[in-house]
């Protein structure tokens, strides 16, 4: 990306190229200790959506989005990533690629030797020329943009578990990247901040015009922030779709996990409820 | 009576002890052939990283105080007490032959040529060796590590290679300064309690000390200094799981470490005899 051109004009060029596929899976098959983990996945992820991979917990969702920025290799298959195949690109040559993409991790990941502001200037400091002021600029903007401002000297351990992934949201979105891929967001986290952290998602993924993947077995998130949700099971995508159409679905499947995750489907209970944005 | 021929399985089942032990054998082969395996690629890479860009010489500064200069007292201390006891022991095995004035010379040398260089280096092995771990390791299990990945920043440029120059960088210093302590433990000894003086004790030391001896001395440490560094960060790197995982790291790099060192220590001693 070049500084050159201003934030507007990247998110309009951004918003202009919006449903053209960014991510592919094509048949990927991951095994490990003899167990298939993703076993033929195939999945097609669009600019400027905001796709959930729904599943139970260890049937391979963090795999999946490892997938993404090259953090793991396949198996078999291919994953194209800005129209690139990346499962044979080494660790330096994945890095134009990754500059592209951010990732949330599922603790936050943050560099605990580090205060907040160094976290969030970390990426930037690494990968621009800006200077000093400029910097500074965008901690202060992406920390009021997460909602935390101020809280530049504190240190990681000195914040709660929400504030932390909200921390590393900020320091994510500091490069403008056109990809954030979350993993569990709103997972240990109390419903207040759970909704705080979803309508973050929402806002970033609008504001920034990025396109994001959120990986949850949230239900609540899920459907606060989703353009279309992934079911995962046994190694493949076993839906793709609204997360409407995911709730009406007759598939058994579906329909046991939802009751699972305490959703009456096909009740009309749960379609009454007015979807916030 | 002609015995009937034991059947195959008969003699798998009869063997069957021996077989299981062969098989763990193995198994404990292979894992140890795939660590050493990754072990190597990752000197290399380190070593292709350390001569290119970026570099990141604010880390490698931080490092060599963090892994260098705090590590002083208790290499200095070690240094210090095993002049004082080598004194004392050489005094006493030597005084049945009036060889009270080679004090000097022996403690010097011994310290120079050998103690000062091992001891530091188990010191060192002990408290650097399974810091990195510890650190690397807590890094890795909570995803640090991957987060610098994903951010296209390279863990073995930013965490390994400041790392391993500081600690390269750092041990022969520190092995200087143990020696020098080490001769003044010494001295201290021969001074208070076996009646030299301290002309006598700098003296016979200045006619045995050779350049070489020094050399040799501090030589090995610059290996035994990218052995442990080098066996740390892999360590901490290769965790997986949590907390626990990280503690068993730590205590396995202290253990590999320490017998790199005295393996090692063979072999350049006998390299370093041969100039
Ligand atoms: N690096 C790894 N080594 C071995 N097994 C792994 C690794 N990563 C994931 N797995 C296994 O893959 C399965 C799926 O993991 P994951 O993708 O983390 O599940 P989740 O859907 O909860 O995010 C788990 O059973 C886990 O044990
Ligand atoms: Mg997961």
């Amino acid at each position: 990306m070049s500084t050159a051109v201003s934030p507007a004009e990247v998110t309009q060029a951004r918003a202009a190229r919006r449903g053209e596929v960014i991510v592919e899976f094509k048949e990927v098959w991951k095994t490990y200790s003899g167990r298939d983990i993703l076993a033929g996945v195939n999945l097609q992820i669009r600019r400027g959506e905001v796709l959930c991979v729904l599943g139970p917990s260890g049937t391979g969702k963090s795999v999946t989005l490892r997938h993404i920025n090259g953090l793991t290799r396949p198996d078999a298959g291919d994953v194209i990533v800005f129209g690139e195949s990346i499962v044979a690109l080494s660790e330096e040559e994945l890095s134009p690629v990754r500059r592209r993409l951010a990732m949330l991790f599922q603790g936050g990941a943050l560099f605990d030797s580090m205060n907040v502001e160094d976290n969030i200037a970390f990426p930037v400091r690494e990968h621009t020329e800006k200077t000093p002021a400029e910097v500074s600029r965008i901690v202060a903007e992406t920390l009021n943009m997460v909602g935390l401002p101020g809280i530049q000297r504190k240190m990681p351990s000195e914040l709660s578990g929400g504030m932390r992934k909200r921390v590393a949201l900020a320091r994510s979105i500091s490069l403008e990247p056109e990809v954030i891929l979350y993993d569990e967001p709103t997972t240990g986290l109390d419903p207040v901040s759970s909704e705080k952290i979803a309508q973050l998602i929402v806002d970033v993924n609008h504001r920034l015009q990025t396109t994001s993947v959120v990986v949850t077995h949230d239900i609540v998130t899920a459907r606060t922030v989703s353009t279309r949700v992934a079911f995962l099971h046994q190694g493949r995508f076993q839906f793709i779709g609204t997360f409407d159409e995911a709730t009406s679905s007759s598939s058994p499947l579906l329909r046991d996990y939802f009751r699972a995750m305490g959703f009456p489907c096909g009740t009309g209970v749960f379609q009454a409820v007015p979807k916030g944005d | 009576m002609a015995q009937p021929e034991p059947s195959a399985t008969a003699i798998f089942y009869r063997n069957l002890g021996w077989l299981r032990f062969v098989d763990r054998f193995g198994r404990k082969g292979s894992q140890t052939v795939e660590y050493l395996g990754g072990l190597f690629q990752m000197i290399g890479e380190t070593i292709a990283a350390s001569v290119s860009r970026p570099f990141y010489s604010g880390e490698l500064v931080n490092e060599m105080d963090e892994l260098g200069v705090k590590s002083l007292a208790i290499t200095g201390l070690t240094a210090f007490v095993t002049g004082a006891v080598l004194a004392i022991q050489t005094a006493y095995s030597l005084e049945a032959f009036g060889g009270k004035q080679f004090i000097g010379r022996i403690v010097s040398l011994s310290l120079v040529r050998e103690l000062g260089p091992i001891l530091t280096a188990l010191m060192v092995a002990g408290r650097v060796g399974s810091g990195i771990t510890a650190e690397l390791g807590s890094m890795t299990v909570t995803e640090q590590v991957d987060a610098l990945r994903s951010m296209a920043i390279s863990p073995i440029r930013r965490l390994v290679v400041p790392r391993v120059l500081a600690v390269v960088f750092m041990m022969p210093v520190l092995t200087a300064i143990a020696d020098v302590l080490g001769i003044i433990g010494g001295l201290g000894i021969a001074v208070t309690s076996i009646g030299m003086t301290v002309q006598d004790y700098i003296t016979s030391i200045w006619q045995q000390l050779a350049i070489s001896d020094i050399f040799s001395g501090l030589g090995k440490t610059v290996f035994f200094g990218f052995e442990i560094a080098a066996i740390g960060c892999y360590n901490g790197l290769q965790v997986e799981g949590g907390a626990a995982a990280v503690g068993r790291s730590t205590t396995r790099t202290v253990v590999l470490a320490s017998i790199s060192i005295l393996v090692s220590d063979f072999f350049l001693t006998k390299l370093f005899l041969a100039f």
